[in-house]
């Protein structure tokens, strides 16, 4: 559930920041706070995103072992899943903005 | 996010009807258990409520299954003078499930099931459709 908000977060972020400053992802005074970058709020994302994915594996362990329900598994694994999705939108989303500008004639 | 919580309450709708789901089960392989000794009282049909629960995390009402109660109906009868249990005419106490009503609880409990599941597909392709926007 975090995860997915978290990874919302970073992408209007990344989104301030290319309206603000045309030199994209290293700008230190482009978007939120100064010291967030987008590669610190990616990190922060793929934490989250890790530890629903965690959450899911040993919700999916358990219940081979009988110790969960199918139904906890289920919840779980939908949910890092959707975390998942959502990161790898975003990562895809903000790659190709970023090489887009790359590309850019000079 | 609203609909990540949806499928958590949908999931406990799923929670509780499989709950509802053992006691029917429950009942339906008891139908035909007499008691142990003689004047004692065979199985009783098991009832289930449910009671609607405020989940603090997801801040919704959530269902949960609540007491078991007892059926406190009328045992069945049944003429067997040869049973040791029987009473002194003759007739065997036996449980007072109906397995006709068993029958019509479980495809309740079916349809329920079903219903939560559809939420829960519902909501997942509802967040499906929400990131397609993001892929573009």
């Amino acid at each position: 559930m975090s995860a997915a908000a978290l990874a919302a977060n970073a992408y209007t972020a990344a989104a301030r920041k290319y309206g603000g400053d045309a030199a994209g992802l290293a700008a230190p005074n482009g978007g939120a706070k100064p010291d967030q970058s987008f590669g610190s709020l990616l990190a922060q994302a793929m934490d989250s995103v890790s530890e629903t994915g965690k959450a899911a594996d040993t919700a999916a362990v358990n219940s081979t072992t009988g110790r969960t329900d199918m139904i906890d598994v289920v919840t779980a694994v939908a949910e890092s899943e959707t975390a998942m999705q959502t990161l790898i939108s975003v990562r895809d989303r903000v790659i190709s903005a970023y090489e887009e500008i790359m590309r850019m004639a000079i | 996010m609203d609909l990540m919580r949806s499928i958590s309450i949908a999931a406990s709708g799923l929670r509780a009807e499989s709950g509802r789901m053992r006691v029917i089960s429950e009942n339906l392989a008891n139908a035909d258990s007499t008691a142990r000794t003689a004047g004692g009282d065979p199985y009783r049909r098991k009832i289930v409520s449910f009671d609607s629960q405020l989940d603090r995390d997801l801040d919704a009402q959530t269902v949960t299954l609540g007491r078991i109660k007892r059926d406190t109906s009328a045992f069945r009868l049944e003429y067997e003078p040869g049973n040791p249990i029987a009473d002194a005419k003759g007739y065997v106490k036996m449980p007072n499930v109906n397995p006709l009503v068993e029958q019509m609880d479980m495809r309740e409990a079916q349809h329920a099931y079903e219903a939560n599941l559809n939420v829960i597909g519902a909501a997942r392709r509802m967040i499906a459709r929400t990131l397609d926007i993001l892929r573009g």
